[in-house]
């Protein structure tokens, strides 16, 4: 993982992402050296924040996660962030000649993953998982990753600005609804029974 | 046509509501942004029956549900049924009473509900004097809709006024059957419904309020609208007419999952809940060719923000669509249901596809009523930018303190009690409802900003008298 390209695309998208695209990354590489170390962060950070940190909701004592159910929870959302940045990347590809783009799935892997950027760093704030602490960091951060879509997909997928603002758009909406069905697995797991566990 | 004095279109009931849309869109995001604000500030009810969350809140839905969302489908299906008819409106002064009598609706709506005079079924909860009048005036509407129908001059009825015509028709028998009711007082009426039946009906409304109200009429609005802003055909005519029927047969079965896990026996619930995840595919056909309608119109968004509008429009309405189905999952359901989730969801689709397509509609129609350039461009951008971060605001901080609440209230300590008191979940939710009632401001905003640029135009302009072309074939 280069630190450095990853600093470029935060603080010059433009330039960022036309590095990105010159590293040529294949799918390969692309998920063992940028999307595994990335999305490595949020699940340690809340393992250990839900685990021995804990939070508070009002007024109320801490509440904690049983390491067990801590455990359980970092690996599932490790493997639920890799499966988004594949499904992503999947339909952008699907998707691709529909806005006039003959790029190939590396390019659309590399856009989705690293359009995650700000959402896999700011998963550092789970190691205080005060709910509203999350929250209000979390927002700019994906905000942040709207940005980065915008100015991405007319260079990764080299086509031209307004049909890249309609691109774009198409894929904030399948990243809406990932997101949505995201939760709406989660809940129904917690529904049958592999609920978090607390301990106070 | 060689007459001295060519047929042109009745564009004054359609200016009418157009301006109504947008000065009922205001007041009803208002009142939205109050009671958002209360939920932040309580005292913000200055301890006054008329002004607390209980008397507003219906206030709030049903204007912006029947006053601004009502008075953009009048508008727009009038518009359309028109032109795409090439006939003027049939029955002019018909139509000019739906006009005044829908009007005369809103306001006593706006009377009673603060007065707290209300059946309390949600989005129905006039009484029945005013219930009768809805009853007259629509059915006015309908007589006024076919019969330009009727006297078309091109054979074929374009799909957008199928999806107006089901629109019209569904919610006069929804309307008609939920709201019957024996009446005590002038002010009092009781439902003829009993017990869980009464929940059934009510829902069977309240869930085609959104599936024929806020989705097939809306549908109407994206058939002509897009194709026309985007200047292409619709992208698979087919796949329009797919999508109605298939649309309309589904809906109309997916109230039940409002009562999951209530006294409605478990089958109704089930089929709630399998007709309600079948509703995806429909909504989706409709979505995608939206989306494939726009996409070929990529050159012209550069200069043309209402393009803008009506693609993140249909993207919520994807969103909303995905989401719907999925809230009615049953185990999904069980930590949802009465949270905020649900208020999120709504207003998804409320903020995001009902109120961006209705102004990506108005922004094309003021100009072509009034024969004036909209007044600024820039400000239709800046409006569109604020739209989208208000909604973006309200739905991610609704999704947080929805999930946040289920998970409250069903936590338990070992010994099966409950570990949060009732209290102590509304406290959790106050940084929350903080950012739902920016976000909601934001969106009011946005909204203020077209009522100026709306008025501008019209001052500029004036009423244009736009003859009927002769059909084409």
């Amino acid at each position: 993982m280069k630190i450095s390209l990853i600093m470029r695309l935060l603080r010059h998208p433009s330039a960022g992402w036309e590095a990105v695209r010159a590293e040529a990354l294949s799918v390969r590489d692309c998920y063992a050296r940028y999307v595994v170390p990335l999305a490595l962060i949020a699940p340690v950070a809340s393992f250990i924040g839900t685990s021995m940190v804990g939070w508070r909701v009002g007024g109320g004592d801490v509440v904690r996660l049983t390491t067990d159910s801590a455990l359980r929870i970092s690996v599932l959302t490790f493997f639920a962030m890799l499966a988004v940045v594949y499904i992503l990347a999947r339909t952008i590809h699907w998707m691709a000649r529909t806005y006039d783009s003959d790029r190939s799935l590396p390019e659309c892997f590399c856009l989705a993953a690293f359009t995650a950027v700000p959402l896999f760093l700011v998963g550092i704030t789970m190691l205080y998982p005060m709910p509203w602490f999350v929250y209000f960091l979390g927002l700019p951060a994906l905000g942040y990753s709207v940005a980065l879509l915008y100015t991405g997909v007319p260079v990764m997928m080299g086509v031209n600005k307004e049909q890249g603002f309609l691109f774009s758009s198409a894929i904030l909406a399948l990243g809406l609804v990932s997101l949505v069905g995201l939760i709406a697995v989660t809940v129904s797991f917690w529904g049958l029974g592999a609920g978090p566990a607390f301990r106070t | 046509m060689s007459t001295a004095s060519p047929e042109v279109y009745n564009y004054t009931v359609v200016r009418q509501f157009a301006i109504a849309t947008v000065v009922w869109g205001v007041v009803g995001m208002l009142v939205g942004v109050l009671i958002a604000a209360q939920l932040v500030w309580p005292a913000l009810n200055f301890d006054t029956p008329w002004l607390t969350f209980g008397r507003l809140r219906p206030l709030h839905t049903n204007a912006v549900i029947f006053a601004f969302g009502g008075s953009a489908l009048f508008a727009t299906s009038y518009y359309v049924v028109q032109r795409t008819c090439h006939v003027p409106l049939a029955l002019g002064p018909l139509a000019s009473f739906t006009f005044w009598g829908w009007n005369l609706v809103i306001v006593l709506a706006a009377v009673t509900l603060p007065l707290g005079i209300t059946t309390t079924k949600e989005y129905a909860e006039l009484e029945w004097p005013i219930d009768i009048l809805i009853t007259v005036v629509w059915v006015c509407y309908a007589v006024v809709f076919f019969a330009t129908i009727l006297k078309r001059r091109v054979r074929h009825i374009y799909v957008a006024n199928w999806f107006f015509g089901a629109f019209i028709v569904t919610v006069a028998i929804l309307h008609v059957f939920n709201s019957l009711a024996l009446p005590v007082t002038l002010g009092k009426s009781y439902s003829v419904y009993a017990g869980v039946q009464d929940a059934m009906v009510q829902w069977w409304y309240g869930h085609n309020a959104v599936g024929f109200f806020l989705t097939a009429g809306f549908l109407g609005i994206m058939y002509y609208f897009i194709p026309k802003q985007a200047n292409r055909p619709v992208y698979s005519y087919r796949l329009s007419v797919v999508h109605f029927w298939s649309l309309i047969f589904t809906y109309i079965w997916a109230g039940p999952h409002h009562l999951h896990y209530t006294a409605l026996p478990d089958w109704a619930q089930s089929l709630g809940m399998v007709f309600s995840l079948l509703l995806l595919a429909p909504s989706w056909g409709g979505m995608i060719n939206g989306i494939m309608t726009l996409s070929g119109a990529w050159h012209k968004l550069r200069t043309d923000p209402i393009l803008k509008f009506l693609i993140v429009s249909v993207s919520f309405y994807g969103m909303s669509t995905f989401e719907g189905p999925m809230m009615s999952i049953k185990t999904v359901n069980a930590l949802s249901h009465y949270t905020d989730w649900t208020i999120g969801h709504v207003h998804s689709g409320a903020l995001g596809w009902v109120g961006m397509v209705s102004m990506g509609a108005l922004y094309y129609l003021f100009p072509r009523l009034y024969g004036q350039k909209i007044y600024s461009v820039r400000l239709i951008d800046l409006h569109f930018w604020m739209a989208t971060i208000g909604i973006v605001l309200y739905i991610t901080s609704m999704w947080i303190s929805g999930i946040m609440q289920g998970l409250m209230w069903r936590a338990v300590n070992e010994d099966g009690t409950l570990i949060y008191s009732f209290i102590e979940t509304v406290e959790a939710m106050h940084p929350y409802y903080l950012v739902r009632f920016l976000g909601g401001l934001i969106y009011l905003g946005g909204m203020l900003l077209m009522a100026y640029n709306v008025f501008m135009t019209i001052r500029g302009g004036r009423a244009v008298e736009a003859p009927v072309p002769a059909p084409a074939h």
